[in-house]
Order: structure tokens, then sequence, then C-alpha cells
């Protein structure tokens, strides 16, 4: 139980050994860190939480399954207390009064959008809350909108993304890079939540997959926005997709200086989006396709082209631990609660 | 996830079909196939196709899927993305694409015809011997060519299969075995979410507004949840658009649906013009 009092990045690596040790053996640890988690809870700690939730099992297990329903709650509430802020509508009145400057310049006719986003995100924590969670026997962990910062800046107020206050092509592209993240989370914790013929897992991967294209209609529609102001950025289409990876990824080209933390974050957001090469699983052996270099495919263009739809037509996803790294600086430390 | 270790090329012969419906002569005739192995087929193997599961019986001519395992399911995937990428070659090289559509339109079908194509040859690749034989031939060209007629069927085509794809995609992970081919299917299901979204915005359905149709609430439901169909109501209405000729596809080509084991069918969700 020391792990309390180590930081979030500390707690991480473990999940790596989790992966190696055989099922019975994650079956037994995962039931000892949820211990941990349930003191995170209790304390009413989201770093604590987030650095417990890190080392649970890898294992398909129902604690498991209550471990990325938890991680998954946190992040809806992080989108869903960013988009009351950026729309006013948050019960934190600082919240509200940080993203005043940025919310005159939204277009009207995005303002429904936003809305819609926001409802949605609502459902989602609702539904974790109130359905999910409960099924795998948890209680989702008390938030507000003080336990972020939206800025990216640890509490500071004063972090990567502080110009999406004051900027339209900043909002936009945070809510872009806040959409997508959710969108790869979502698809790298999928798997933790199969348990073929298990009917509550059944409820828990359906709902996943189900929030999980939600979200990428909303980076879709977001980034077709940003595709109207910024028509010649190459990464960015009507089609909404995710082309190439790092920093070129979010069609950040528009954007004029951007600070380097900012260009550093996007880099972890969008890493690895360019990858071609997917595994299947016939049954018996696993195989390692490159779907930039497939045969029936010359239609497309030249080999280049052919490259780049290849990219469009994957998203990827992120561990655990690399979602953790993006967002541990939109959820405030708190000394208080025993954390710098 | 274990490294299954690798058998060494083998022969493995087969001499009736009924033999593939043993659970240790299947197992060997998988592994061999994924192997590189050789599986001598004699004479009357073929003949038992109507009994033989893996490799699917055939009703009114068309396809059979068994859906027990996660080739099965993926089999169906690649119908689909054999029949999007057939629609979007022809609506990219139909005549009228020029005025039909705006440059910001021309580029999204373009990509549209790009990323479905790579879909499908990266199934037909992942599939090998299972991938399903080219469906282009089963295509009603009367029912294509009204669509191709005007702009307002080609979008209201393009929804509903993009929102076929998404659905089915959504209701077929519970059923699928292994986690890597789950992460597959989310590598594909979002991008077709995006799609739909992109499509949505460009030619809301009547009484959506343009503003919030990429995922209006006819597409999202109360709790925040995307479209949903189980694999029967996906076959169900590609028939119903009579995109494909009669009896070619249907639920009715269904010849094993997921087990028990796999998963149990949930509440399907889906608009009626989506």
């Amino acid at each position: 139980m020391t792990q309390l009092n180590q930081t979030i990045l500390d707690g991480v690596d473990p999940e790596i050994v989790d992966r190696l040790v055989s099922r019975r053996a994650a079956i037994r640890k995962g039931a000892t860190v949820s211990a941990v988690t349930a003191a995170g809870l209790a304390m009413g700690s989201v770093p604590v939480m987030l650095a417990a939730l890190s080392k649970e099992s890898f294992a398909q297990t129902p604690s498991a399954i209550l471990d990325v329903l938890q991680f998954a709650f946190i992040l809806e509430n992080l989108e869903n207390e960013f988009y009351k802020a950026v729309l006013g509508t948050s019960a934190v009145a600082e919240q509200n009064a940080a993203f005043a400057t940025v919310r005159a310049q939204i277009p009207a006719s995005a303002r429904p959008t936003f809305q819609q986003i926001q409802k949605h995100e609502q459902q989602h924590t609702d539904f974790l809350k109130n359905t999910a969670i409960p099924l795998f026997g948890g209680t989702a962990p008390s938030l507000s909108a003080n336990d972020f910062d939206f800025t990216g800046g640890n509490g500071s107020g004063n972090g990567p993304f502080l110009q999406a206050t004051t900027r339209l092509d900043h909002l936009l592209l945070v809510a872009q890079a806040v959409e997508d993240t959710g969108v790869r989370a979502y698809k790298g914790q999928a798997g933790r939540l199969l348990i073929n013929g298990d009917s509550k897992a059944d409820v828990a991967l359906e709902s996943a997959l189900r929030i999980h294209s939600v979200e990428a209609r909303h980076a879709s529609k977001i980034r077709r926005i940003r595709h109207s102001l910024n028509p010649s950025d190459p990464s960015l289409s009507t089609a909404g997709y995710v082309r190439g990876g790092g920093v070129f990824a979010a069609g950040a080209g528009n954007i004029s200086n951007p600070p380097a933390d900012a260009v550093a974050a996007l880099g972890l957001i969008y890493a690895g989006e360019d990858n071609t090469v997917h595994t299947v699983f016939n049954g018996t052996v696993a195989a390692q396709i490159d779907a930039a270099t497939l045969g029936g495919m010359e239609i497309i263009g030249d080999a280049q082209a052919r490259r780049n739809a290849a990219m469009m037509a994957f998203d990827e996803p992120l561990t655990k631990e690399q979602v953790i790294a993006i967002v541990r600086g939109f959820i405030k430390d708190n000394a208080s609660r025993g954390l710098p | 996830m274990p490294q299954k270790r690798e058998d060494n090329a083998k022969t493995l012969v087969i001499a009736r079909g009924d033999e593939l419906m043993r659970p240790t002569t299947r197992r060997s005739f998988v592994r061999l196939l994924g192997a590189g192995g050789a599986v001598v087929m004699m004479p009357g193997v073929f003949g038992a196709y109507a009994t033989t599961p893996v490799l699917g019986a055939q009703v009114d001519g068309g396809l059979m899927f068994d859906l027990r395992s996660d080739v099965g399911i993926f089999r169906l995937v690649h119908t689909l993305e054999q029949l999007e990428a057939a629609f979007y070659t022809a609506v990219v090289g139909n005549g009228n694409f020029n005025t039909f559509f705006s440059a910001p339109e021309r580029e999204l079908f373009t990509d549209l015809r790009n990323v479905e194509i790579v879909h499908r040859e990266f199934l037909r690749t992942a599939l090998g011997s299972q991938a399903v034989p080219d469906v282009t031939g089963s295509i009603n060209t009367t029912t294509l060519n009204t669509i191709l007629s005007s702009r307002e069927n080609i979008l209201a085509a393009s929804r509903l299969f993009e929102h076929l794809g998404v659905s089915g995609l959504n209701g077929a992970g519970k059923y699928l075995q292994d986690a890597r081919n789950l992460l597959l299917a989310g590598k594909f299901v979002s991008v077709e979410a995006r799609h739909a979204a992109a499509l949505r915005d460009i030619a809301p359905p009547a009484g959506q507004s343009a503003a919030t149709a990429f995922a209006g609430d006819d597409i999202v439901d109360r709790n925040g949840m995307d479209v949903k169909l189980e694999a029967g109501a996906v076959l169900d209405r590609v028939a119903a658009a009579n995109i494909v000729v009669n009896g070619a596809v249907s639920s009715r080509h269904i010849s094993y649906a997921p087990t028990p084991t796999q998963g149990v069918p949930s509440a399907d969700h889906f608009p009626s013009t989506p």
C-alpha cells in the first residue's frame, strides 16, 4: 500500500510486468490493487486513483472491467467539464470565466454542435456512474469541475493549452485532441472488457464500443470545422480522418508559434497514428499485415497515396499509460490530499 | 498475449467433409492453413460443403456466414467492405460525379473509396483462404444505376452503408474471441463512424439540423450510445436496400449464429433513415 505516496508515473510501470504474469497471478494481483483503488476513491483523490488504477492487472476479469470503467469515467468527466466550461454552464464560476473570451468567438452555427457534444459526454458520465460501474459492484469517484485544469497545467492554470481560453483555433484544436484521445483510450481498453459469454462484460464492452464510435463522430465533426477554417492543412479533411502520426496528425499547421509544450503534448496524443501494420489472429496464428503495401489498391494512386489511405483507414489505440501521461496535466494535483 | 507455437508444415488428409466437424480435425485443418501446411482434400470433400460449417453452405447461390468464429465474423465484415468499396468506386467513376458534388465533397468520396479499398484488401489478405470471393457480380445494377442518378440517392445510400458498418461492428464486438481481433474491429469502426458523421454533415436527413446531424438524437440514444445492430439485422437491411441481387444476402445466409458462450444478442438501435 506504499503506492499511495508515489506519483502517477512511478506507479505506472508495474502494469508492464502485469502483462507478463500468469492469468492466475494477474487476478490475485488485481484483487490486491483494487484495495488501493478503493483507498484512492475514499480519499476523493483523482491522481491517487489514477495511480492505483494504472497498476491494475491486464487480464480480462471483472475487476479489470471495473478498472476500465472507472478510468473511462474520469476521462468522460474531463471532457464533460471541459465543454461545460467552454459553454459557460460549469457549476464552478472560475471555469466559466476562464473561457469567456473564446466563448464569444464561437460562431453561432457551432454553438449547438458544442452543446450536442457536451450532452453526450454528460450521458456517458451518467451511464458509467449510474449503470455500468454499479453493475460491477463499484462506486464512481466524486469529481467536480474544480478537479480539472483545462490548460493542461496541473493546477497552475497556465499550461500548454492556455491559449484555448482566448483563441478559437486553439480551442478547436484542444477539443479535437480531447475527442481523439477519447477514441484512442476506449480502443486501447476494449480488449480488457472481453469475457465471452459473460452478460455483464457484454454490457460493458458493447456500451464502450458504442460510446467509442460517438467520440469518433465528435472528433470527425471538429476536424471538419477546423478544415473549413484551414482548408490547406493536409492533415485535416472533409472526412474527418486522422492522417499521419505525431504532431502532424493534429493539424496544427495553421497555429502560429504554438507553445513548445503544446507541440510536445500533441505529439503524445497522436503518437503512432501513422501505423499501418495490424495484427489479426485466425484462430491459430497471429499475422502482421501492412495495409500500406497490399495488392489490389492501384486505383488509389502511387505508393505514397496508398500509404496515406492506409493511415486514414485505421484508427490506432493508446495504452492506459499513454493516456494517463496525456491527461495528468489536466487533472489537478492537490497537496492537501497527500500529493505534490 | 501468449504466443502460439508455430506448427511445422505438415500434410493433413481429409477424406470426407464431415471430418471437419470433428474438433481435432478442424483444429489441425485451420492450423495448417495458417501455418502454410498442405491440406489434401480427397474426392467428395467439397461436395460436403452443405454440412460443413467451417466452409459454409449456400442459399439461393449466396454466401454463407458461420459466426461462431472470429474468421466467420470478419467474412461478414469483408462482404460489407467489398460492397462499400465497389459502391464508392462507382460513385467516383460516375459521369455526374463533378456536377453532383463540390470539391470538398469529391475529396470526401474519394477518401471513402480509398479507405474502403484498403479495408477490403486488408481483410482479403487477413482471411486468406477464407476470404469472401468477389461479390461485385451480386450487385443489383438496376438499383445501383438508380442510386447513381442523383446526388440525394448517392448520399442516402452512402449514409446507409456507413451506418451499417458502424452498427454491425458495434454489435459484433462481444462475439469476437480474441482481443487482437477486437482491437482490429475497433480500428475499423471509429473510421466508419468518422465517415458516417461526415456524410450526415454534408447531407443531414430530413428533420436533422446541420449543426447536430453528425451525431443527432436519432443516432445517439439517451445514454449517449451509437447505432448497433446484430449481424442478421445488418444483412436484412442490405437485402432491403436491394443493392444486391435478390436473395444474395440476408439473415438466412447466417448458417450458424454466435453461440451463447460467445455472447448473447442485445437490443438493436438504428434509425429508419440514418
